[in-house]
């Protein structure tokens, strides 16, 4: 996670991270107007970007992102859940790097089905991650429930993800090689960890289980007191998996 | 900030240090997020309305004013339905039950949610950008990330100019945008972002050079044009502010304000 600081030491990586932003709040702020629940999300097809920056940028693609949606956040529904977009599309951005980085060492221009599945299982825990973030805290603010939140930025991410930013990948991957503009041609990438395979491990467990144990927990299949657990809100039930999110990132 | 919610006043918001205003937003939530019972949060209205005409958000208020109606009745209905627990007196409505607790939590959340945002856009209406990130800078965070914060504001308008370029560029080769509904528009839209992003990229190089070329990253302490005073008025303005925010949550902590 070193590469999250190291990068603003280099001045391509600091642009880089401002026209990421700039791209996504351009493109966010037209279909801001077409709210799906108001003042916390909306249709979103700049939700392709994000995945796209991450892999092209790595961390100047996740600083992007939280920026692009802060700025987005400034056309008039700045608040408190600000923090969670910007923290949410921080992870939505630069997931889709850690995860691609542990899952493969090759450059994501897959040309096998193997390959793609990799590519698109970095993306859709990224867009997990995100929806996650974002409902566990709107719902901790006490600002939209989590049930209500979470699978409508789950589907919105991961609809954007699937279908739009592979071909975006592919269409932009070699014409930014070209430019000597890529994440792993300006900073020097740090050395494979052997624990970066746990921290995928962990990555999906904490995104898989929080989203699971999240819409079970909210819709009512599953009752705390009946597992033993604490009379806690859902947020906090929940929170152990963000732990391990966490966990994962750092380690992937 | 022109393309967003800027107001071009003097008022003595416009005049307040950035990093008292960014305080005084933060200050702001927390009073707001202290109350969920609505009879608790209208008093709050009373006093974040004044302030708000001050700083002039009437023309933000005309821009995003009909999304705040609409985040209220959304907010309502949302924890209207999904309020957990089933005390209290409820009500039959067709196949729901609506209940009284859920109701009053609901209206104090679309309310709170609404005090927020115009706080919101007091803040909008009378900062602009530069003030924004010198006021994150005094405020601790460092240079280069402010600055990219603020490149990014900048380049916004300049990315959506070079958007619109490219639609005519399209539509005057035959490139029909208004055909079909939302997800045939959506189609024809989304190819547009690849020469948008190339466009873009095209200027990285030329960027990161001219800032090269005026020292940036030479790791030189910084010096700047513009210099903010931090006043007299700016501390009374955080005081007050905090004094707020720990009144309201003082009251919550004794045990009034929320929804049983």
């Amino acid at each position: 996670m070193q590469d999250l600081v190291r990068m603003w030491s280099n001045t391509r990586m600091v642009v880089l991270s401002a026209v990421s932003a700039a791209v996504y709040a351009a493109v966010l702020i037209p279909f801001k107007a077409i709210p799906v629940i108001p003042g916390l999300t909306e249709i979103r097809p700049a939700a392709a970007l994000p995945p796209l920056c991450s892999i092209l940028f790595g961390p100047a693609g996740a600083w992007g992102s939280a920026f692009g949606n802060l700025i987005g956040d400034f056309f008039g529904m700045l608040g408190p859940g600000s923090i969670f977009g910007f923290l949410g599309n921080f992870l939505y951005g630069y997931i889709p790097y850690r995860a691609w980085r542990a899952l493969s060492d090759q450059e994501p221009q897959p040309l096998s089905v193997t390959g793609w599945a990799k590519l698109l299982l970095a993306f859709l825990l990224g867009a997990g991650a995100c929806a996650l973030v974002i409902a566990w805290g709107v719902d901790l603010l006490g600002l939209a429930p989590f049930k209500a939140l979470v699978n409508i930025i789950l589907i919105n991410n991961a609809l954007m993800a699937l279908l739009i930013s592979p071909f975006l990948v592919a269409i932009l991957y070699p014409m930014i090689k070209n430019f000597g503009l890529l994440a792993t041609d300006l900073l020097e990438p740090a050395p494979r960890s052997r624990l970066s395979r746990v921290g995928l491990v962990l990555l999906i467990i904490g995104i898989l289980g929080g989203l699971l144990a999240g819409n079970l927990l909210a819709f009512g299949a599953l009752n705390p007191a009946g597992l033993g657990l604490p009379a806690l809100s859902l947020p906090w039930l929940v929170s152990p998996f963000l732990l391990i999110l966490l966990l994962g990132v750092v380690l992937a | 900030m022109s393309l967003f919610l800027y107001s071009e006043r003097g008022s003595l918001f416009h005049r307040l240090h950035p990093s008292a205003k960014i305080m005084g937003l933060l200050l702001a939530f927390v009073a707001a997020m202290a109350f969920s019972h609505p009879l608790f949060l209208l008093p709050l209205a009373l006093v974040f309305v004044p302030p708000g005409l001050a700083a002039h958000v009437g023309p933000g208020l005309k821009r995003v004013g009909w999304l705040m109606v609409i985040i209220g009745i959304m907010s309502f209905i949302l924890w209207g339905i999904f309020y957990p627990g089933s005390a209290g007196p409820s009500y039959p409505l067709g196949p729901l039950r609506l209940r009284q607790p859920a109701l009053l939590y609901g209206a104090g959340m679309a309310l709170r949610l609404n005090l927020m945002l115009y706080a919101g856009l007091t803040f909008l209406a009378s900062t602009r950008v530069e003030e924004f990130t010198a006021g994150l800078q005094r405020l601790g965070v460092p240079y280069s990330i402010s600055f990219a914060l603020s490149l990014s504001f900048r380049l916004v308008p300049i990315f959506t100019d070079t958007a619109v370029t490219i639609l005519d560029a399209q539509r005057s080769r035959g490139l029909d945008t208004e055909a079909g509904g939302p997800q045939q528009r959506l189609r024809t839209y989304l190819p547009l972002l690849v020469p948008v992003f190339a466009s873009a990229l095209r200027r990285t190089n030329l960027l990161a050079i001219a800032l090269e070329s005026k020292g940036f990253g030479s790791g030189i302490p910084r010096v700047s044009f513009r210099q903010y005073r931090f006043a007299g008025a700016d501390a009374v303005f955080l005081l007050l502010m905090s004094a707020l925010a720990a009144a309201c949550v003082t009251v919550r902590l004794l045990g009034y304000g929320g929804v049983a």
